[in-house]
């Protein structure tokens, strides 16, 4: 199964890279207001078509891009009940602390587990390739991470029927 | 049985047993009473337990009785002596979603560890997570919904045949529902501080994403000494403000 892992992770960062070229634009709508027009949608002409990345129909990424931000959300492959309580756990954690990491978004969009909104803003103060890095990076992560700790947990289970039941001889 | 010159056969209305001690007559082994007194609710859950391995000893024909003891608000275990093995059955609830999951991975474990050689010998353990096993179903107040686990144990003359070996099964037995608990709470601390150190290292790489401010480049100078200072806001990009230097 990983022989599709890294041509979808290069689809996603040339993707990237290529929604990422994002300038300042003022509001056309109120003056004086700077909003990141993939989250208002009220100006439809700086808006992108969206794109979805799919790995299978269980892992896919859609990048929504406009003139000064994009959104990219993940959809983290999630098999059985423990799978979707780690990755649910997990998504959460990260979201409480979308202040840390900057580009998070506290909210992901529906149907997805978790998304970022980049600004041109972080743009300027962040180098982009960087930036790319790092959600690959935690696309990776996030699925070593998923299956470690269902395999620890098993393995925990094991050594806890284990013992007690050894206790009866 | 235990107890019994302590016992006060008048109790306080509210509580259930009272012990009287006499300072001035205490036994030598004073840590040994205190831990002989502390083990009073084992002793006192242990009665369904020996009044099953009795019943078995006295090799009646068909079932004996089935005694239910309501030890915790919603949960029970049941104890059930038959020909030749006694059944107890527990009860849990399982308060959370999570801990549902957990439980349920952790009770196939202890159904599927009898597959080892090594334990052999331990008690058959069965486990249906809403349905109760057959032997209750007849009960009127039993819960049989989503947050409800059944486990049974299947204990076999092997386990209450020998006195010692009848006292430490018991103590065992009334262990198991704790010991469930406390290792699926531990299992989710273990995962919040996977998680917490997971968090570490992606913020330690998205810092990395920002460029340095390294205190060469926030000290840059005019010539006539004025200092340039960076400002790095995220409400608008204004250019670097220049300050009065000291002369």
């Amino acid at each position: 199964m990983s022989n599709t892992l890294r041509p979808y992770l290069s689809a996603v960062r040339s993707s990237l890279t290529a929604a990422l070229c994002l300038e300042n634009f003022a509001s056309q709508i109120v003056e004086k207001h700077n909003v990141p027009e993939v989250e208002a949608g009220n100006t439809k002409e700086v808006l992108l078509k969206p794109l979805v990345v799919s790995r299978n129909e269980n892992e896919q990424v859609l990048i929504e891009g406009s003139i000064n931000s994009v959104r990219v959300s993940i959809r983290i492959k999630q098999a059985d009940d423990i799978e979707r309580i780690l990755a649910h756990k997990f998504t959460r954690f990260l979201m409480m602390r979308a202040e840390h990491f900057v580009i998070l978004r506290r909210v992901p969009i529906k149907g997805y587990d978790i998304s970022f909104l980049v600004t041109n803003f972080h743009t300027e103060q962040m180098y982009k390739h960087k930036l790319v890095d790092f959600i690959i990076e935690f696309m990776e992560e996030v699925d070593k991470e998923i299956s470690e700790m269902k395999l620890s947990l098993n393995a925990r289970a094991r050594i806890v029927a284990e013992s007690y039941l050894s206790q009866f001889v | 049985r235990e107890y019994g010159d302590y016992l006060v056969p008048v109790t306080n209305s509210q509580y259930q047993i009272t012990l009287q001690f006499n300072l001035e007559q205490l036994p030598a082994d004073k840590a040994g009473l205190a831990k002989h007194v502390s083990m009073l609710k084992r002793n006192v859950l242990a009665s369904p337990f020996i009044r099953a391995f009795e019943y078995w000893e006295s090799q009646q024909e068909g079932a004996g009785p089935l005694m239910a003891t309501h030890y915790r608000e919603n949960e029970a275990i049941y104890v059930q002596a038959q020909q030749d093995r006694v059944t107890v059955i527990f009860s849990t609830l399982f308060q959370e979603e999570v801990d549902r999951v957990l439980g349920k991975v952790f009770l196939q474990e202890f159904v599927d560890a009898r597959r080892q050689a090594a334990i052999q010998n331990a008690p058959q353990v069965f486990y249906s997570s809403r349905e109760a096993p057959l032997e209750i179903r007849h009960l009127p107040e039993l819960r049989q919904d989503e947050s409800v686990g059944y486990v049974s144990f299947v204990l076999f003359p092997r386990h209450f045949a020998d006195a010692e070996v009848r006292e430490q099964t018991i103590s065992q037995i009334q262990l198991f529902r704790d010991y469930l608990h406390y290792h699926i709470k531990c299992a989710k601390a273990y995962m919040h501080s996977r998680m917490r150190t997971r968090v570490k290292e992606f913020l330690k790489v998205i810092n990395r994403a920002k460029p340095d401010r390294t205190t060469a480049a926030s000290e840059k100078r005019t010539a006539t000494g004025r200092y340039f200072r960076p400002q790095f806001r995220q409400s608008s990009a204004t250019s670097p403000q220049q300050v009065e230097g000291e002369w």
